[in-house]
């Protein structure tokens, strides 16, 4: 299996959708595995540790059912292998209690899912720009 | 024998009961119960048999049955007594009439400890009592009132008994009697209405009056008669006896009054001594045991009716203050506040009791009823007995002489009867009654009952005056009744527990609309939420679709509509969950610098308007002390409002200043837009309420509600004046913490 470059979490289909088509603007080499709920998304992160591939960012809704985004964020930042991955809070909430929660459990990032298209595209222009480009420069 | 010295120091126990001395009308002989040996005899026997009573002394009893006239069968006294024990009660026998040395006399027999008092009288009597009793009776129950039954009684003794003077005396309070019935001879002064002190009648008197229902004094200037007796230690107790010597000073008491024969009924209530039916006679007068007896019957007669009479009028008077307890119960469950049930209607508060006034405060209102003082002196009064009593009830005849204040206006309240309503004890209902000046005729200068005897000495004599001696009696009202009292607790108790159940009923009422404001919060924020990820997904389809290039035109047109439906709903969302978001949020006080904050706020505002020709004009901005999320947004709506209602004028202007004012600070914002017609007033600050003027121009109808919601979270005020087309001012007040 190939090693994503950014390992989503999503419930909304339809979000999950715009998302795919997006990152393909953005860039149309970037691979983008989409899961859809907190259990599955569970295994699946169990498996990198376990093969020892490792995505190069993490994008989590916050609001999933079963497992909350939170609940993953946690479980990430216990499991020595994956705890290094960014990953970034992606919610429709505006809430600043949650996204005090998301930094206080270690998220390196808490973005607002943009209205619309076009700002999906520019958010993730800018997210990649952050977390392919310079931050891999940082490392 | 009684060697019991009196004086002015003991003369209330002087032992009146065993005076060693009978009246001189009659003989007295006392056998012992086991023996019948005569162990107490009077000296004067030997005026009514031929043997001197120092030689009965000692001798059984069946000695004295010599003197006894025997006309028919074989008679001995020792036979009555024998029949007296075995019917246990002497009831029956007394009086045996009997006759000596051809005279008739009663024998009456009664007990002491272990005696047998015989006592010897003569008959006077020529005519049979009973008929007449019957007759008296049935006429003195005639009087329907009180007072008229009592006149009624004072005729029929007066009939019965022809004293000169019947009066019937009535026992008051404080001890002190009155004449409240007269009927005497015309041609003696009325005594009618006059006051005795309490000292008159002295307490073991009083006492003897309820054991023995009639007391005679035949003659006041007869010398009594010795009893004589081997039992030097112990005196014969003459309670129960009808010869009873009279105490020195109760018979000078009489001379001074001028009366030679004195015969008294007592008139018992519920086994008290209400008062006595008082026979005086200006020259000496016996009358038989069997008119006593008679008369004592009219006295029990009246002691019953009074009792019953007097329960009659007092019963009315409950019956009436339980009547009001009961209406004004109704009116409290119907009528909406408090004060105005019970002091709006016909029956009030005020008729709870008999008095002339009423004050009832309560919720920091006073409401007066009736004749009050002024509404100064009450509110002083209230203070004063909040703080000198705990008591629920508290009441007083005679207030100025407690509290020195009420003299002022003691003719409207020298007495108070007060309750507490509620646990706060600033609450209470006050009633007043009005000064009664009222003239006490006493017989004679009560407080000079003793005269000093020549040696200088204070001496027995009571006094000799009997001349009509007025006193004014003031500071005082009529006495609270205890019916009174008690109505005032019943309705203490009805008013409490409507207060309780009201305050229960506000508390539910409220804990209802918490909650369902915490529900409708919940559920908009929820509802806001969840609409927001299907609009996000039609926008953006809607965009992706815009994308590709087989639409034609049209369908762009379309689809540019799409989106612009999504963005209006999207921002409607925004507006509602920030709403939702004032009332679930807790509020965290800072203290807010509004100079800073309303720097950020233009900045943001006049971008997103592109309010590029608007003026703003700042002046004093305090800081505030408030959630500072919250406030921003409370400024950021009011001057986005300003700027967005003024973009048609010509050179909009939007005025920011704030001030101190008493405890609060006030903010005011202020442009020269369009206005708001004050038909709406009311309606601007509703939620999705927007002005008829105001249709061409974006909006939600949220964000009033929002500021509004704010503000009275944090306890202030917001408020504004307008005027249609020169333009708004909103007003916003914070308390000054």
């Amino acid at each position: 299996m190939k090693t994503p470059d950014i390992f989503y979490v999503e419930d909304d289909l339809d979000y999950a959708f715009f998302m795919q088509s997006a990152v393909q603007e953005v860039k149309d080499t970037l691979n983008l595995t989409i899961v859809e709920d907190g259990a599955e998304a569970l295994q699946r992160l169990q498996s990198f540790a376990e093969s020892k591939t490792k995505p190069k960012l993490i994008l989590l809704d916050l609001n999933l059912p079963g497992l909350s985004g939170l609940d993953l964020l946690k479980f990430i930042r216990d499991i020595p292998y994956l705890k290094s991955i960014p990953v970034i809070l992606f919610s429709t909430s505006d809430n600043p209690a949650d996204v005090k929660a998301s930094i206080e459990f270690g998220a390196n990032a808490y973005l607002t899912k943009p209205d619309g298209y076009d700002n999906l595209v520019k958010c993730l222009h800018s997210v990649h720009d952050f977390w392919f480009n310079q931050h891999l420069r940082l490392n | 024998m009684n060697n019991f010295s009196v004086d002015l120091t003991n003369c209330d126990r002087e032992p009146i009961h065993i005076p060693g001395k009978i009246q001189s009308h009659g003989f007295l002989i006392a056998v012992d119960q086991s023996a019948l040996n005569i162990s107490y005899i009077s000296e004067n026997i030997d005026l009514f048999v031929k043997e001197n009573a120092k030689n009965l002394l000692n001798k059984p009893l069946a000695q004295f049955n010599t003197f006894i006239d025997q006309d028919g069968p074989e008679f001995n006294i020792e036979d009555l007594l024998k029949l007296g024990v075995i019917k246990k009660s002497f009831d029956a026998i007394s009086p045996h009439p009997l006759s000596i040395n051809g005279k008739p006399f009663y024998l009456i027999i009664s007990a002491a400890h272990n005696y047998w008092l015989l006592e010897f009288e003569p008959v006077t009597l020529q005519y049979d009592i009973q008929s007449s009793i019957g007759r008296s009776a049935s006429a003195m129950l005639k009087g329907k009132s009180v007072s008229a039954l009592l006149k009624g009684a004072a005729i029929e003794v007066k009939k019965l008994i022809n004293y000169d003077r019947i009066m019937i005396y009535k026992f008051l309070d404080d001890g002190h009697g009155e004449v409240v019935a007269e009927e005497k001879e015309e041609h003696l002064e009325p005594f009618f209405g006059l006051h005795y002190p309490a000292s008159d009648i002295p307490k073991q008197a009083r006492e003897l009056y309820k054991l023995n229902l009639t007391r005679l004094i035949a003659d006041v200037n007869t010398e009594d008669s010795p009893i004589l007796t081997f039992n030097e230690n112990e005196p014969l107790d003459l309670t129960n006896g009808s010869l009873r010597a009279v105490s020195p000073i109760h018979i000078q008491y009489l001379k001074n009054m001028g009366v030679f024969s004195s015969f008294s009924i007592s008139l018992i209530s519920h086994g008290e001594l209400w008062g006595l039916i008082a026979c005086h006679n200006y020259s000496p007068k016996f009358i038989d045991y069997k008119a006593r007896e008679g008369s004592k019957l009219v006295g029990q007669i009246l002691s019953s009716a009074l009792e019953y009479r007097q329960e009659e009028e007092d019963i009315e008077i409950v019956e009436k203050f339980k009547n009001t307890a009961e209406i004004l119960a109704q009116y409290l469950s119907r009528d909406h506040y408090l004060i105005e049930a019970i002091t709006n209607h016909d029956e009030s508060i005020l008729d709870i009791t008999q008095a002339s006034g009423v004050a009832i405060i309560f919720e920091n209102t006073l409401k007066t009823l009736g004749t009050v003082p002024n509404e100064e002196d009450i509110k002083e009064l209230a203070q004063w007995l909040k703080k000198s009593t705990d008591e629920t009830v508290y009441y007083t005849h005679r207030l100025s002489e407690i509290y020195s204040p009420s003299k002022k206006y003691k003719n409207i309240a020298s007495g108070i009867l007060a309750c507490t309503i509620g646990k706060n004890s600033d609450e209470m209902i006050i009633w007043f009654k009005p000064e009664q000046i009222s003239t006490v005729n006493w017989a004679g200068n009560p407080d000079k009952p003793v005269t000093p005897s020549e040696n200088g000495l204070l001496s027995l004599s009571p006094r000799k005056s009997f001349e009509t001696w007025s006193q004014v009696v003031n500071n005082t009202s009529e006495r609270w009744l205890p019916e009174e009292v008690t109505s005032v607790l019943r309705i203490r108790e009805i008013i409490i527990s409507h207060i309780n159940k009201r305050a229960n009923e506000i508390r539910l009422l409220n804990e209802k609309l918490q909650a369902a404001y915490e529900e409708l919060d919940t559920f908009s924020y929820t509802i806001s939420h969840d609409l927001r990820t299907p609009l996000t997904s039609i926008r953006t389809y809607a965009e992706l679709l815009l994308k590709n290039k087989s639409i034609d035109d049209q369908g762009k047109k379309m689809l540019d509509r799409i989106l612009t439906g999504a963005d209006k709903m999207n921002f409607l969302i925004k507006e509602i969950l920030n709403l939702a978001r004032v009332g679930r949020s807790d509020i965290s006080f800072e203290t807010v610098d509004v100079q800073k904050l309303i720097n950020d706020i233009s900045t943001e505002v006049w971008t997103a308007f592109k309010a590029d020709n608007a003026e703003l004009i700042l002046g004093h901005l305090p800081t505030l002390s408030g959630d500072k999320t919250m406030i921003a947004q409370v400024f950021t709506n009011l001057i986005g409002n300003a700027v967005k209602y003024s973009s048609m004028a010509q050179n909009p202007k939007i005025e920011v200043d704030g001030y101190l004012d008493g405890g609060e600070i006030i903010y005011c914002i202020k442009d020269n837009g369009i206005g708001i017609d004050n038909r709406y007033y009311d309606r601007v600050f509703e939620l999705f309420k927007r002005m008829d003027n105001v249709k061409d121009i974006e909006g939600t109808g949220v964000g009033l509600a929002i500021v509004k919601r704010i503000v009275e979270r944090h306890n202030g005020r917001v408020w504004f004046e307008s005027q249609l087309n020169v333009g708004s001012t909103f007003y916003v007040a914070f308390k000054n913490k």
